[in-house]
């Protein structure tokens, strides 16, 4: 258990010194608070697992430094970092039996028999792995053999971080949703760091207390599930999380609010901000907060709906703002207009992006 | 309803050109080695089974099938061990790389027989520079070619020479196909280089070698040029080789019936001892999921 602290972390895979842009990792100060479930979001090749490989000690970082507990990690080798690692295809040792498999990281650290036991003990019945510990590991189901693979971590009680790369990829979809509730057990009943990766949002969302998302070897935005659904600083987090993703228009300034093609919606908190910001504006909602109705009003802007896809209870409506798409996510119970429509676009769920930042209604 | 004949027209063309290559000479060995052909009486007469009956007392050919197991045996274990060591070496980034790379691989690349002529000076008693290199470090000359054991051990230098590249070329290309994974977790679980190996190299490994291991054996027990320009079998009989007598019998002293039925028993007990080795290996390094 640790709290795991990066320090102007940064990677590159070419030579070093390179220029930033050739970075696979952006340098990043964070700091990961002792016992917390993390997640670490994003595209397939944005850095997710070269930032794992770093804090595992898998990779050395072209620049920065890594602490655990205020220590230095950055120079030591991965067995003296003491962390646990989860990859995405189920490792493990294949001539073994399940229990060796789990004494396997005690026997490499010429720990006691007898206490070796104790521990094995104790993890297979967090793991639920006790009736088959004589069985040879290779026997088992993917899914068990990926709690293997995390057995081998737990075993070690002073171990500092458990890392997961992707450890859901090959489960059956059934079997992924036990597991992961699996995972969240023992990250609540043990307080250990745990640090997830994935590309799947849902993973994410429901594993960890905090996500970080990340593109193209940046971190775009950190924060809790509920932050980054309700407030994405960065239009890439918008259009990554949620589903269906963020209604991103390009807009322009106005007296009091936006113009959204010709037509203007009025956002009066946010409207002195955008005017001051420089670059491309846009606006950002999410579909759950489109308001439909079909007669007009104040701030109602005229759309066309084009298709309604109904996806059990609720329905992804697709309309038309003068060529622009713009998608709302409506429960079943409500009604729709026919073919006319007006939506609201209510100001506190609404965001203007200056160059994809978001901008602080308060500047 | 189909005609069921026609695909046994398309299939004949290909059937017959199998029969011709393959079926035919061996059943041609196998009707010779009832004949008494040889170089007075050429001709495919019948003689019963009096050639097989003179072979089961002919202990010079059971030595020789001995002294094969022994030499391919011996000779395949060294190549695989070297093999191994000098894939694991070159496996990870080393320098020059790709000048060992290459360098392992010049034996392979060169004639067994050229080669041979070479290592039959290397070996040579009083001219060798092999001797003048032992004298000089204060040893005593060792009679590489003209003592039974010694004889037999020369040999198997020249095989382990000539065919460690070899398996080094296989089990190096099954090293750089193993995922990465298993060595990280490894390294995470603290196992250090010998841990590593054991159990998580080799049981990796298992398949592939047993592939390499099995190649080899094969070829290794057709050993012919390499006896024949090193020792021609001497001294006396020392170094003869099953194929290396049957070449005798056949082609020097041209008793084609008899060497037929040394062929024919040598075929079937190939067959057998590499079917049962297979097995033996997979049963022992493969385990099954």
């Amino acid at each position: 258990m640790a709290r795991i602290e990066l320090k102007d972390v940064g990677h590159c895979y070419g030579p070093a010194g390179g220029r930033l842009e050739d970075y696979a990792l952006q340098p990043f100060s964070h700091v990961w608070e002792d016992g917390g479930a993390y997640a670490l979001l994003g595209p397939s090749g944005c850095g997710k697992t070269t930032f794992l490989n770093i804090i595992s000690g898998l990779v050395h970082p072209t620049r920065g430094r890594v602490l655990f507990d205020g220590r230095d990690v950055t120079a030591l080798a991965t067995a003296q970092r003491n962390i646990a690692q989860v990859f995405q295809f189920p490792v493990i040792y294949k001539t073994k039996t399940v229990h060796d498999n789990l004494a396997f990281p005690l026997r490499c650290r010429n720990v006691e028999e007898t206490e070796i036991r104790r521990r094995v003990q104790e993890v297979a019945a967090l793991l639920n792995l006790e009736s088959s510990l004589k069985k040879p590991a290779r026997q088992l189901t993917a899914d068990a053999k990926q709690l293997i693979s995390l057995g081998r971590g737990l075993v070690r009680e002073d171990v500092a971080a458990i890392l997961l790369d992707e450890p859901l990829t090959v489960i059956d979809p059934q079997q992924k949703w036990l597991l992961r509730r699996k995972l969240k057990e023992i990250n609540t009943a043990l307080k250990q760091t745990m640090v997830y990766v994935t590309h799947d949002q849902n993973e994410a969302m429901t594993f960890a207390d905090h996500v970080a998302v990340m593109d193209q070897g940046k971190v775009m935005q950190i924060g809790t599930p509920q932050e980054l659904f309700e407030c994405p600083q960065h239009t890439f987090v918008g259009w990554f999380i949620g589903s269906p993703a963020m209604n991103i228009l390009p807009c322009t300034v106005a007296e009091g609010g936006v113009m959204i093609k010709d037509k203007k919606v009025p956002l009066p908190a946010l409207a002195k901000a955008a005017a001051t910001a420089a670059g491309a504006l846009e606006l950002g909602i999410r579909p759950e907060f489109v308001q439909i109705s079909d007669t007009p009003g104040a701030g109602a802007l005229g759309v066309d709906i084009r298709e309604i896809e109904n996806l059990g209870n609720y329905n992804i409506v697709m309309l038309d703002l003068d060529g622009l798409e713009i998608k709302a996510k409506i429960s079943v119970g409500n009604p729709l207009p026919d073919r006319k429509a007006f939506i609201r676009l209510p100001e506190k769920s609404t965001h203007i992006y200056a160059s994809g930042q978001r901008l602080n209604p308060g500047t | 309803m189909l005609n069921l004949r026609h695909k046994y027209v398309f299939l004949l063309p290909g059937l017959l050109v199998l029969l011709a290559i393959i079926l035919f000479p061996l059943l041609f060995t196998i009707r010779v080695s009832f004949s008494s052909w040889d170089v007075v009486m050429p001709g495919l007469d019948w003689f019963g089974g009096r050639n097989y009956t003179r072979m089961w007392a002919d202990g010079r050919f059971w030595e020789a099938m001995q002294r094969l197991v022994m030499v391919a045996v011996s000779s395949v274990a060294l190549q695989y061990v070297l093999g191994f060591s000098l894939a694991l070496l070159v496996w990870r980034n080393i320098r020059m790389k790709r000048f060992f790379r290459v360098l392992f691989l010049v034996p392979m690349m060169t004639t067994p027989v050229i080669m041979t002529v070479i290592w039959r000076t290397i070996f040579h008693e009083s001219l060798g520079p092999l001797n003048n290199f032992i004298e000089m470090l204060g040893l005593p000359a060792v009679p590489w070619l003209s003592t039974a054991s010694t004889a037999v051990i020369s040999l198997v230098i020249v095989e382990v020479w000539q065919w460690t590249p070899f398996m080094f070329l296989l089990l190096l290309a099954g090293l750089l196909s193993l995922p990465r994974e298993p060595f990280q977790a490894a390294a995470i679980d603290g196992a250090g280089p010998v841990r590593t190996f054991f159990n998580v190299t080799m049981p990796l490994m298992a398949p592939i070698s047993i592939g390499a291991l099995i190649i080899r054996l094969i070829e290794a027990s057709k050993i012919m040029e390499t006896v024949y320009v090193l020792t021609a079998g001497g001294p006396g009989t020392a170094t003869e080789t099953a194929s290396y007598y049957i070449y005798i019998r056949g082609l020097r002293e041209f008793q084609i019936g008899y060497a037929a039925a040394l062929s024919v028993t040598y075929l079937v007990l190939m067959i057998i001892a590499l079917t049962i080795i297979a097995k033996i290996l997979a049963r022992i390094m493969i385990l099954k999921d």
